[in-house]
């Protein structure tokens, strides 16, 4: 549209008409107006419309201004009173069909164009390049971050696991040691291959040296838990004589004296059938001796877990 | 008056039938359309000032489009396509400011 702008620009400068006049081609006009580099896209129009116009424009007078021209060939219409004309009575015309055709087309492109730019929600769609780099950069920042963290709080996840994993070993551990030592101190009860030694003492003749004997020669032949008459030996056990019968830490007992002893029976029988030993005493006595093997012998007495007053462990 | 309806129309047309604007496109549909633009102020502008001419604004609304879409077409080819288009969006602005300078003096002799 540039030639519907630039020609009355050119003539209203005031000695656009005379320059015109001289050359008569559309050559000179693009160097001749301050504003010339403006009109690129409808160059072409340009002399047809001049050749149009200037015979009369320059019928008047050879320095008219376009005013003057404009009024002489419309002498009343002003411009407002045009657009008026133009609006109000609707006249179906070729040039008004085109033009709104093409408006049509614009309208179209200019609501796509603002629908796309506004629906799309995304503050980036808009953005200039150099934003979206600082925006990218900022994210790669920030995904770098949270890896990192990301990969702290897993190495202290393993790590918890690891030290978790290796506090319920040490558990495991504890409680497997304390059954065995459960078993020593006699606070749980044991099952295991063993022997029963029972001595019949109808006499009275049995004192407590010599149960402590026994139990000493089963001791060292490998005994690891020992009950007698459904109490339970252990390392504090104590054996006194009391009447007719023997008091083990404090339980009396009597005769028969029946022995559970649990560990290796083809240790524990010789031991106590050794000339000389447990059995031969006894006998000597007038007490009757029966010493059997079993492959499963339960020591089920039990005895209190007893807290020392004094001693501590130094181990820690 | 037809054209005034015509833009009306095409402005409601694309409000409710939001067309996907294809990729290809997208790029030169903005330029485009302010060349366009400053193709109806001209054509404003001459009507006002009494020279309107139907084949000329045909002429120089698709020409403005084209060479409009062409300049940021080769801009984007040659990588310059931000700072071509910035150009372009530039004169055509000084363009329609200067059109509706004269539309102005027209309608409000002022």
């Amino acid at each position: 549209m540039s030639d519907h702008d630039e020609t009355p620009t050119t003539n209203l400068r005031s000695d656009a008409g005379p320059k015109i006049v001289g050359q008569k081609d559309g050559g000179q006009r693009e160097t001749g107006p301050k504003n010339s580099g403006q009109k690129n896209s409808g160059r072409e129009e340009t002399p047809t419309r001049l050749r149009r116009e200037l015979p009369e424009e320059v019928a008047p007078g050879p320095t008219g201004p376009s005013e003057k021209t404009d009024q002489e060939e419309q002498p009343v219409l002003t411009g407002r009173q045009r657009l008026v004309m133009g609006l109000w009575p609707p006249r179906v015309t070729r040039a008004q069909l085109i033009v709104a055709l093409l408006l049509f087309g614009l309208g179209f492109g200019l609501a796509v164009q603002v629908a796309s730019n506004s629906d799309n929600d995304s503050a980036l769609r808009g953005a200039r390049q150099t934003d979206l780099v600082r925006i990218l950069d900022e994210l790669d920042d920030r995904t770098q971050r949270l890896e990192e963290e990301k990969q702290g709080l897993e190495d202290q996840r393993t790590e918890l696991e690891n030290s978790s994993d290796q506090a319920e070993e040490a558990r495991k551990q504890t409680v497997e040691k304390e059954r065995q030592l459960g078993i020593l101190a006699g606070t749980v009860a044991a099952e295991g291959p063993g022997i029963t030694l029972t001595i019949n003492d109808t006499k009275g003749a049995v004192e407590a040296d010599m149960l402590l004997d026994a139990i000493q020669e089963l001791r060292a032949a490998g005994a690891e838990a020992i009950q007698v008459n459904g109490v339970r030996v252990v390392a504090s056990t104590y054996l006194t004589d009391s009447g007719k019968g023997i008091s083990v830490d404090g339980n009396k007992i009597t005769q028969p004296y029946r022995f559970k002893v649990i560990g290796k029976p083809q240790d524990l029988e010789p031991a106590l059938n050794i000339p000389g030993g447990v059995v031969q005493t006894l006998e000597k006595e007038q007490a009757t001796v029966i010493v059997e093997r079993a492959d499963k012998i339960i020591v089920d007495a039990l005895r209190a877990a007893k807290q020392p007053d004094y001693a501590r462990s130094s181990s820690q | 008056m037809i054209a005034v309806l015509g833009l009306v129309v095409g402005v409601v047309a694309g409000l409710l039938v939001r067309p996907e604007v294809p990729a290809v496109v997208e790029p030169y549909l903005p330029i485009a359309v302010v060349a366009a633009l400053d193709a109806v102020f001209g054509g404003l502008r001459a009507m006002l000032d009494g020279i309107f001419d139907d084949k000329v604004f045909v002429v120089s609304f698709l020409s403005n489009v084209v060479v409009a879409a062409l300049i940021v077409f080769l801009g984007d080819k040659l990588g310059v396509g931000a700072q071509l288009s910035t150009g372009v969006v530039v004169v055509l602005g000084i363009r329609i400011f200067s059109n509706a300078a004269a539309i102005r003096r027209h309608v409000f002799q002022a």
